[in-house]
């Protein structure tokens, strides 16, 4: 009569994902026992995001067997998996932000729950339900970053699930919602429900979680029952070996203070100075939305941020925008390639010289040729593989692309190199070509701020590393000399050394 | 909470008002005028006036809460109105009108067509159509008015009900449905979330290309009925009325507190917003303002007005 | 099988990038059959007298929509120059008029470009809106100037008028706005192609942030396109009125829909970055060759007002699909 439910909620096996350049995920098998707190710990750029967007039907799998709750999952949508009883609360919290709270949990169901009075009426049971006093008619806009997530575990709710991915629930509670969160964890296990909890706060994985997974690279490194692991254990299966030929050597001709920044203060960071010397990589390590990126955009004048003091040379500079900052000897390679770095209908060529106009420019008219011969050069000196410098700068790789945005400034040889995730997205072999670019630069007298999610990319590259955590500098470490769990404890905000 | 911290959250209290304070404004300015401002006749009569934009500014808000807008309901409205005029001649006066609210939505669907299918951007492509739409009318009356030959038509839009003109129970029957249908509907609550997060509301299973495209056509819809409304209360098919209609009615709706960004505001917002510039007019006639420094002026609050729009957008931006 | 498949989508797109030629010939070719008179030496005159004005609007247009912008305020601005140069001739002479009337042109521009700028709007949607409302002031302003009566000038007692010249004169082959003309395509053609403001103002549009993180000013680019559009909009309607002898404050209605699709037409995208002014020559070629002929045929010029508006949404879908 009943078929026998199997002791697993969901299963997968060999599942594997790429994307153009990169394979984020290379046969990746897990199961999650029903009614267990599964964790899932691993750097970023560990796969775990990507695993789990695929559960949820944003991404697709390329290759594997995902089956949940006794059914095979394949093709899905994000609305069909929360149906089936699959939900997942990211770590980007998916609300809108100009509907009220109520509205939210049941967006797209208002039929279903009979209008705004049933609507607002079960929100306020399934809050009450997870301990939270959030008034279900406030704006999403006008909560706390801790509000918004009992909102989405409330959603998550709702549907009845039966396994709950939380995607970093805590990185924005404070100690007492922690508590309430505990509880919720504890009642929801109660109901049967499953939970996969992805965080990098180990305290959290031993005190929930009943079994923990580690992935790195891609893969699954090793799944035990978390009595069996020691956080050391987790931390170095985190990071994983540091292969030393997979990078270039530090560069060696560190030289004097170069740079001086003096509390840079907005709304995310606090306080944030720190110096780099001539010839130096400075990598910047953190979480994510830790600060990292804001601190270089406000260095470069991206962002409107004032009050700060920035010396060069010992020199005060002044810099209201990116012009300032070019001008004062900075280079920048933002982000995201795609939309902030290239204009991607325009040549190589253009995408390459648009940072150097003067330079090939005499009483304000464009000399074609020289611009040609900028262009030329940087294909040439960074192996740049297009057909031609006319070649829509769209039509290359992710590798080549990044390479055109570093030809750009080369040419310009700034003295201060910013670079926000220079390898994303680039296969082994170009990121490699990158790492000795960076290694020259420095070489030559250069300075470079590194900051890059790929901790032993960082950890190898960099001569000294600040440590980030919510918007403060919370250490500065040498790579070469230090344990690399240490300046992970210290990016994780773990005062004191590991346990 | 902070000094700054007071001021900030008073100016965003005072921005969301806008409507409400320019209405206060004027209707404090015109205390100490010596016009008839507060006759019942005027206030009335001011109502009236701004019933046949309010129609209009309902319509349009469908389709901006869910991120888009519409520009062509000036030459939509001017069609319709006068083709109801035209098929007077030829049918009932109720069939007229069917027919002429059903252009109405045909218009809304290929502008829903374009910018929802076919991805176009709404503003631009809308604001070909509805010059696509004034070239028609001035080609059905050659540019001359056209005059009705059914005498009850004019009594739809001239007429009253125990005292209270029919266009503005027309037009209160119109706000009764839209905002039924913004704040009671499956529909109209997607609309906002799609208007707020297209993303967020298309991973929740909303039909967001129906739904939006759905707006498109009540919008149409909308500017149908006001064209033969219009047409009613002139008594003629003109080509006229349709040129700065759409910039007006946008505008107002942005006043009261429906932006273009899409999932904020709603009818009584609209509604509000319309209202100042029904009430700008009534104040700038009452005193005696001429004609040119009229359209000089409402042009300048037009421009204040996106401009203030589009500053608190940057500012939402530049927040770090 | 992939080589055949490439080779029809190469065609394809050059057929799409030189769509505006290829109109133009079937154009041609088509209203000289069905209607001789087409090719007669007074009919190209004619074109020709068309041609004036809205190629010195849509020239200006074009850099504003290179620039991922949009000016829809030339209408307004072309009412204003119109009314008050013109009103100007008689007292203060016809070049401190020219004069006058192009620098209004250039301030109507610039305070575009200082709105924009200073609300921070960064869509061609926002945009459209200011320069919209901006445009009813404009107009206003000339209705006002001009008391909505339509002005004339006089006979200009000095023996060479310029404006005369401007409006019907010749110099040699050419007519005078010919020359103009050719004087000021060269010049803008020069600046968009071989000047670093003007290449600047191409990656503005191409993608703004990528501009700006390249250590671009951007605003600097916003301004001159706004400069540009205005001070165009101001000769068109010199030429305008030239050859009208008369400017009503209403004068300019219309260019701003004309002068958008001419440059659409002609092949600049609206999405901004690429375009060129030759191609909005050709544009407004086929603009005014379609009306032209479209009178011809005796199509009401109410007709045409709608068939300019479907060509346009045809225009623009056209090109959001090349792009997507």
């Amino acid at each position: 009569m009943d078929t026998v439910q199997s002791e697993y909620i969901l299963s997968i096996k060999d599942v594997s994902k790429s994307f153009p350049g990169v394979r984020a995920l290379d046969r990746v098998s897990l199961d999650v026992r029903r009614g267990t707190v599964h964790g899932i710990v691993g750097e970023n750029g560990a796969g775990k995001s990507t695993l789990m967007k695929i559960l949820s039907g944003v991404y697709q799998k390329d290759s594997g067997t995902i089956i949940f709750d006794g059914q095979i999952i394949d093709h899905t949508t994000p609305h069909e998996s929360m149906k089936r009883g699959l939900a997942i609360i990211y770590q980007e919290l998916n609300l809108v932000n100009t509907m009220s709270v109520g509205e939210n949990i049941f967006l797209g169901r208002f039929r279903e729950m009979k209008g705004m009075r049933g609507t607002h009426a079960k929100a306020k049971e399934l809050l009450e339900n997870i301990g939270s006093k959030v008034s279900t008619t406030k704006l999403v806009s006008d909560l706390s970053v801790s509000e918004k997530q009992m909102v989405e575990i409330a959603k998550a709710l709702s549907f009845k699930s039966k396994l709950i991915i939380m995607d970093e629930p805590s990185s924005s509670l404070t100690s007492e919602e922690m508590v309430e969160l505990a509880k919720i964890i504890r009642q929801l296990k109660e109901q049967g429900i499953s939970i996969i909890y992805i965080s990098h706060k180990l305290d959290e994985i031993f005190e929930f979680c009943d079994i923990v997974s580690v992935m790195r690279d891609g893969h699954v490194i090793d799944t035990k029952p978390k009595s069996e692991f020691t956080r050391n254990e987790l931390i170095m299966k985190m990071i994983g070996r540091t292969i030393e030929n997979e990078y270039p050597e530090r560069p060696r001709n560190v030289g004097d203070t170069l740079l001086e920044v003096r509390s840079i203060n907005t709304r995310k960071l606090h306080d944030v100075s720190f110096t780099i010397r001539k010839g130096e990589i400075l990598g910047l390590v953190g979480l994510v939305g830790a600060g990292r990126t804001e601190i270089v955009r406000a260095l470069f004048g991206a962002d409107k941020v004032r009050g700060h003091k920035v010396l060069i040379d010992g020199k005060p500079v002044h810099i209201r925008n990116p012009k300032d900052a070019k001008d004062a000897g900075f280079g920048f390679i933002p982000e995201d390639r795609k939309f902030q770095g290239l204009v991607l209908p325009f040549s190589v060529e253009s995408n390459i010289s648009m940072a150097s106009i003067p330079r090939f420019t005499k009483f304000g008219f464009i000399r074609k040729s020289l611009e040609k011969n900028i262009a030329a050069q940087q294909v040439k000196s960074l192996s740049i593989k297009t057909p031609s410098t006319r070649t829509a700068v769209n039509n290359l790789s992710g590798g080549n692309q990044q390479k055109c945005i570093v030809g750009r400034w080369l040419e310009i040889s700034p003295k201060i190199f910013i670079m926000d995730e220079p390898t994303r997205g680039i296969d082994v072999g170009a990121k490699y070509e990158i790492y000795t670019l960076m290694k020259e630069i420095a070489e030559k007298g250069g300075a470079i701020i590194l900051i890059s999610s790929e901790l032993p990319e960082v950890l190898n590259m960099s001569n000294r590393v600040l440590t980030i955590f919510e918007g403060r500098i919370t250490g500065e470490f040498i790579p070469e000399t230090t344990p690399a769990d240490r300046i992970m404890s210290a990016a994780l905000g773990i005062v004191g050394g590991e346990s | 909470m902070s000094k700054s911290g007071i001021l900030t959250s008073i100016y965003k209290a005072l921005t969301k008002q806008k409507a409400f304070i320019a209405l206060l404004v004027m209707m404090i300015g015109m205390l100490f005028s010596k016009t008839n401002f507060y006759s019942a006749y005027n206030l009335l009569d001011m109502l009236n006036s701004t019933s046949i934009l309010l129609i209009l500014a309902f319509g349009v808000t469908f389709t901006i809460i869910s991120g888009g807008c519409d520009l062509s309901i000036g030459g939509n409205l001017v069609v319709a109105g006068i083709l109801a005029i035209k098929l007077l001649d030829v049918m009932p006066i109720w069939l007229a009108i069917l027919i002429a609210v059903l252009f109405g939505a045909v218009v809304g669907f290929v502008n829903g067509f374009l910018v929802v299918q076919q991805k176009t951007e709404p503003f631009i492509i809308t604001l070909g159509m509805g010059l696509l739409l004034t070239g028609v009318a001035q080609q059905l009356t050659d540019a001359h008015p056209l005059p009705a030959k059914n005498p009850n038509f004019m009594m739809i839009s001239n007429g009253d009900f125990h005292g209270i003109p029919n266009l503005v129970i027309i037009m209160l029957v119109c706000f009764g449905i839209s905002y039924w249908i913004m704040r009671y509907t499956q529909f109209g609550r997607n609309l906002y979330a799609i208007g707020g997060d297209y993303e967020v509301a298309r991973y929740s299973g909303i039909d967001v290309i129906r739904t939006k495209w759905m707006g498109f056509v009540l919008s149409g819809v909308a500017a149908a009925l006001a064209g033969v409304l219009l047409s009613s209360k002139l008594n003629t098919g003109s080509p006229v009325y349709g040129e700065t209609t759409a910039l007006v009615v946008n505008c107002g709706v942005v006043v009261g507190g429906t932006s273009f960004a899409g999932g904020i505001g709603g009818i009584p917002q609209s509604g509000l917003g319309l209202l100042v510039f029904g009430m700008l007019d009534n104040v700038m006639n009452m005193l005696g303002i001429t004609s040119y420094y009229q359209v000089l002026l409402k042009g300048a609050v037009i421009v204040a007005i996106i401009w203030m729009d589009c500053f608190a957008n940057k500012r939402k931006r530049e927040a770090v | 099988m992939e080589e055949k498949k490439s080779v029809l989508k190469a065609g394809a797109s050059m057929l799409r990038d030189y769509l505006v030629l290829v109109m133009i010939a079937f154009l041609v070719v088509i209203t000289a059959i069905i209607e001789p008179k087409f090719l007669s030496g007074s009919n190209l005159v004619n074109i020709m007298r068309q041609f004036g004005p809205l190629i010195m609007v849509s020239l200006g247009m074009t850099f504003v929509i290179i620039g991922g912008f949009i000016d829809l305020s030339v209408a307004g601005t072309i009412n204003l120059v119109a009314v008050v140069t013109i009103s100007l001739i008689q007292p203060l002479g016809q070049l401190p008029a020219l004069l006058i009337g192009l620098a209004l042109g250039i301030v109507c521009g610039t305070l575009n470009s200082i709105l924009i700028l200073s609300s921070g709007a960064l869509t061609q949607a926002e945009a459209l809106f200011i320069t919209f409302g901006m445009s009813t002031v404009y107009s206003a302003l000339a209705l006002l100037y001009s008391h909505g009566s339509t002005m004339h000038f006089w006979d200009i007692s000095a023996s060479k008028s310029v404006f005369e010249a401007i409006g019907g004169g010749n110099i040699g082959f050419f007519s005078v706005s010919f020359v103009i003309f050719l004087v000021l395509l060269a010049i803008l053609w020069i600046f968009q192609s071989k000047t670093a403001d003007g290449r600047a103002i191409c990656l503005t549009g191409g993608n703004k942030t990528a501009a700006r993180l390249s250590g671009i000013q951007i605003s600097r680019s916003i301004v001159e396109i706004y400069v540009i559009c205005g001070f165009m909009a101001a000769v068109g309607a010199i030429v305008l009125f030239s050859r009208i002898t008369t400017a009503a404050p209403v004068i300019g209605a219309g260019y701003e829909t004309s002068a958008i699709l001419a440059v659409v037409v002609g092949g600049t995208t609206l999405k901004g970055g690429k375009g060129s002014v030759l191609r909005t020559v050709m544009g407004v070629l086929l603009v005014v060759l379609m009306s032209n002929c479209l009178d011809l045929l005796g199509v009401s010029s109410y007709m045409q007002y709608a068939v300019k508006g479907a060509i346009l949404m045809f225009a623009i879908w056209l090109d959001n699909r090349k792009q997507a």
